[in-house]
């Protein structure tokens, strides 16, 4: 669905952001992208609908391969959204409805058919009744809702989200992945940049990990979160559940090589070795 | 209690009012009081205006008073200087200061002056403290006003918030770290402070920039009509 193949950008002579970077999201995919800050991950994601022109390498969408004038940028924007990390940043106009109609609009659609994309967008995030508010007005969640609404009001089939957990509260961070999951039971292909590791393995059925500009470890969740060395290179931790299973471990207790990632995961081995015991 | 203009836009009495009618009514009437120009009809307006903000709109006399007050602070500089630096004919005070005097032409340019901007800022005030600035440009881009000028109010109008926020958040910082204590380390602090901020806005016009392109901006905000009843 969407490829990436050997992306190389550089913001000035001395500095490489991305060296060389290749990933495949297939259609309907929920993937997630870690790395520490300043890895290149939004570098990456700004080149996914052609805001950044790679020096070397390209970017397909559907097979096809993305061009940089005016009416390809349009076609492939509309088909993959991204919603910035600080919503600040992306919504610029003076009332929520007219910021989540500024997608709809630019693609050319008749008045009525942007309402009812406006209205229908702002359903789905859970801000309907806020069409008239001012965007300052509104809490960081609440605007973070907003953004993806204007993304959502496009219509795209790939959803590319850089940090969206980022400076939301705990229930905030845990109504967003609802509602991330939603849109992808939905159809939506997504692709979230975190370093929250610990809801990874809840939403992600595959996870790239770039560091200094370079993919070093794809795979599931199990596969990334069990090799140490990769870990350790993108200044990430296993998910806290993991570790305290790593540290069971220690104590004696045998995992058979296999670590639960997520809260279920490690109900039902916590179950199985007490029933052994 | 902070002064929020935006927000008491947004929440009095008169907000949902046609728009236009608060446009025309302020130009109106900046218009016939200018032309007027008479002493007794800016007391009155000022009066009537005031009792409309105060008693209609129903604005909290407090934040009228902060709007008030700070075109209030020029007004007095500018016409101290009209009464004392101004003007010919006959002299009706001398300061005795190197020559400084105050004549019947400039007593009368200051005295009228004031009184005009006296007369006029609650009519201004009633458009700026009950209509939220979408709506006016909104009423602007109907009546034809050309579209950049319309769009640069808008995109300055949403960043002149961030930009508030921004400097809030430098400022209490640079205050937490005592940047404030003295009139020289006050100097430095807001010398930074405009620096940086600056750089700020040169950063922040890029994420902007990107952000619009990602959503298909191709040098035009469009206009966004609600459906009618809602």
């Amino acid at each position: 669905m969407l490829e990436v193949k050997n992306i190389k950008y550089s913001y000035n002579s001395k500095y490489q952001a991305l060296k060389g970077v290749s990933l495949k999201v297939e259609r309907g995919e929920m993937v997630s992208l870690l790395g520490k800050n300043g890895a290149g991950k939004s570098t990456l994601f700004l080149h996914l609908n052609g805001i950044y022109e790679p020096e070397e390498g390209k970017v397909f969408i559907d097979g096809e391969e993305l061009k940089y004038d005016k009416k390809s940028l349009l076609k492939f924007r509309q088909k993959v959204g991204i919603v910035f990390q600080n919503p600040d940043d992306q919504i610029f106009a003076p009332t929520v409805e007219e910021d989540v109609a500024f997608g709809p609009l630019n693609l050319g659609l008749s008045m009525e058919e942007v309402q009812d994309r406006v209205e229908e967008a702002l359903a789905r995030v859970g801000m309907s009744g806020f069409e008239k508010t001012a965007p300052h007005h509104l809490s960081g969640g609440q605007k973070k809702r907003v953004a993806i609404a204007g993304i959502l009001a496009m219509k795209p089939e790939v959803m590319v989200l850089d940090e969206p957990t980022a400076g939301l509260d705990p229930q905030g961070v845990v109504d967003l992945s609802k509602l991330l999951k939603e849109l992808n039971e939905e159809g939506i292909t997504i692709i979230i940049s975190t370093h929250e590791v610990d809801l990874v393995p809840d939403y992600a059925s595959k996870v790239f990990v770039l560091v200094d500009g370079l993919l070093i470890g794809e795979g599931t969740p199990k596969e990334i979160f069990s090799q140490p060395d990769i870990l350790e290179k993108a200044n990430l931790k296993v998910p806290i559940v993991t570790e305290l299973f790593q540290q069971l471990e220690e104590e004696g207790f045998d995992m058979e090589g296999d670590y639960p990632l997520t809260i279920d995961e490690a109900k039902d081995k916590f179950l199985k070795l007490l029933n052994k015991g | 209690m902070k002064f929020d203009m935006d927000y008491i836009a947004h929440n009095n009495a008169l907000t949902e009012t046609n728009p236009f009618f608060k446009l025309f009514l302020t130009i109106i009437l900046l218009i016939v009081t200018l032309v007027l120009d008479n002493l007794y009809f800016d007391v009155f307006i000022f009066v009537v205006m005031s009792i409309v903000i105060l008693a209609i709109a129903k604005i909290n006399y407090k934040s009228y008073l902060k709007f008030l007050s700070l075109p209030m602070a020029f007004l007095v500089i500018t016409c101290i200087f009209l009464i004392f630096f101004f003007g010919k004919g006959e002299v009706i005070y001398e300061t005795g200061i190197f020559g400084i005097v105050v004549t019947t032409d400039s007593w009368h340019y200051g005295v009228y002056t004031f009184m005009r901007v006296m007369g006029c800022l609650p009519c201004l005030g009633f458009l700026a403290l009950t209509t939220p600035i979408a709506k006016i440009l909104h009423c602007l881009g109907r009546l034809k006003v050309p579209k950049i000028m319309i769009e640069i109010g808008l995109l300055m109008y949403n960043t002149i918030f961030i930009f508030l926020n921004e400097i809030d958040t430098m400022q209490k910082a640079q205050n937490s770290r005592l940047g404030y204590h003295s009139y020289v380390s006050s100097f430095k602090s807001l010398g930074a402070l405009a620096s940086t901020i600056f750089l700020r806005a040169l950063d922040k016009s890029e994420t902007l920039q990107h952000s619009l392109d990602s959503r298909g901006y191709d040098g035009e905000l469009p206009v966004y009509e609600p459906r009618k009843g809602k």
